[in-house]
């Protein structure tokens, strides 16, 4: 083997300089990464902030999920599939935060009614409501709030459920009416 | 077998996403909704989770998309740097063991010599060096002195950065 010489470090440490400097290799460029970012930053966070319980880990896994979807070197067929990608890391990094123990996800409110309990009429009713929601879920296993979530809070097909759980499209409906049945259980007597 | 799915599901979908369930969707909906334990529980779940959605969504602060771009960009930048940089580590600690190695070798030439020095050393006595010095001690401080200021400098050339 031969011997290294003090060039070849001297090589190796402008290596290093270079790659401090040079272009990143990233999946897209930086205003296809704005256009795609702005239609879909928000139901990431809003899906990463209701399946974590807390806004501010929706933030670090906000800009975590963009990283690691910018590093990846993946074709995609059409945007939508690029989206269901992206729900699919974020979807895993919810996972990975929740087998952190020191993260307490899913927050359960308090029994104590909070003070909008207290306002009058369709308000008061809809905040009830979601009190309600939260403790169901929190009730829930982890895969069946993200079935929940996509499929009747973001509208989301069989098949992007699909790709965006990593499950197969044929056993959706069926994990589907198991988590909605639970969830219904559990919301109890809250009017339809 | 129970049945899962009602071919009235997403009726029922489409009127609580957009916002006509349950006031202002159409009689035969409703109709069905009251007598269909599918979407019934449909109704309530989506209703739930739709209330919650919008919640959230008026909640959301996410930051432009320039700065989740930069952020990236450092960090990915960082990542090559770190992983540039690997090799460098490794022959630093090459040279670490290779110094070593000769250390040992040295210290084993020596260890049989070991008994043979240590008489000649003895032979060195106070007086003898008093005859000695004066003749080599001019040449053996400059020589020390040297040492002692090249060291330093020779180690700055080879740690240094630059």
């Amino acid at each position: 083997m031969r011997d290294l010489t003090l060039t070849d470090v001297e090589r190796l440490e402008s290596r290093a300089d270079e790659a401090r400097s040079a272009e990143v290799a990233f999946q897209m460029d930086e205003d296809t990464f704005r256009a795609f970012y702005e239609r879909t930053a928000k139901p990431v966070w809003v899906y990463l902030s209701r399946m974590t319980g807390d806004a501010q880990a929706a933030d670090d896994l906000l800009q975590e999920t963009y990283y690691r979807f910018l590093r990846v070197e993946r074709s995609y067929a059409n945007d939508a599939h690029r989206r269901n990608y992206l729900f699919r890391i974020a979807t895993n990094l919810v996972r990975d935060a929740r087998r952190r123990p020191r993260v307490d996800l899913v927050r359960v409110p308090e029994e104590d009614a909070p003070d909008a309990l207290r306002a009058d009429g369709d308000v008061a009713e809809r905040t009830a409501r979601r009190t309600d929601l939260t403790r169901a879920m929190a009730l829930l296993k982890p895969r069946e709030r993200d079935l929940l979530w996509l499929a009747y809070a973001q509208g989301s097909s069989h098949q992007e459920i699909a790709e965006s759980l990593g499950l197969r499209t044929g056993s959706i409906k069926q994990l589907l009416f198991r988590a909605r049945h639970r969830l219904a259980a559990l919301l109890g007597g809250t009017r339809t | 077998m129970n049945a899962i799915e009602c071919s009235r599901e997403q009726d029922v979908i489409d009127a609580v996403s957009s916002g006509r369930w349950p006031d202002r969707c159409d009689d035969a909906l409703r109709v069905h909704v009251a007598a269909c334990a599918i979407c019934a529980e449909v109704a309530k779940v989506a209703r739930a989770l739709q209330d919650d959605h919008e919640a959230a969504w008026r909640d959301a602060r996410v930051p432009p998309s320039g700065r989740v771009w930069w952020r990236a960009e450092m960090r990915a930048r960082q990542e090559a740097a770190r992983k540039a940089a690997r090799p460098i580590t490794l022959v630093q600690g090459a040279a670490a063991v290779c110094a070593g190695g000769v250390l040992v070798a040295l210290a084993a030439l020596v260890w049989p010599m070991w008994p043979t020095l240590t008489a000649a050393l003895g032979l060195l006595t106070a007086s003898s060096l008093a005859t000695v010095l004066p003749q080599f001690g001019v040449p053996l401080a400059i020589g020390i002195g040297s040492i002692l200021l090249l060291t330093p400098v020779a180690l700055y050339f080879v740690f240094s950065e630059k």
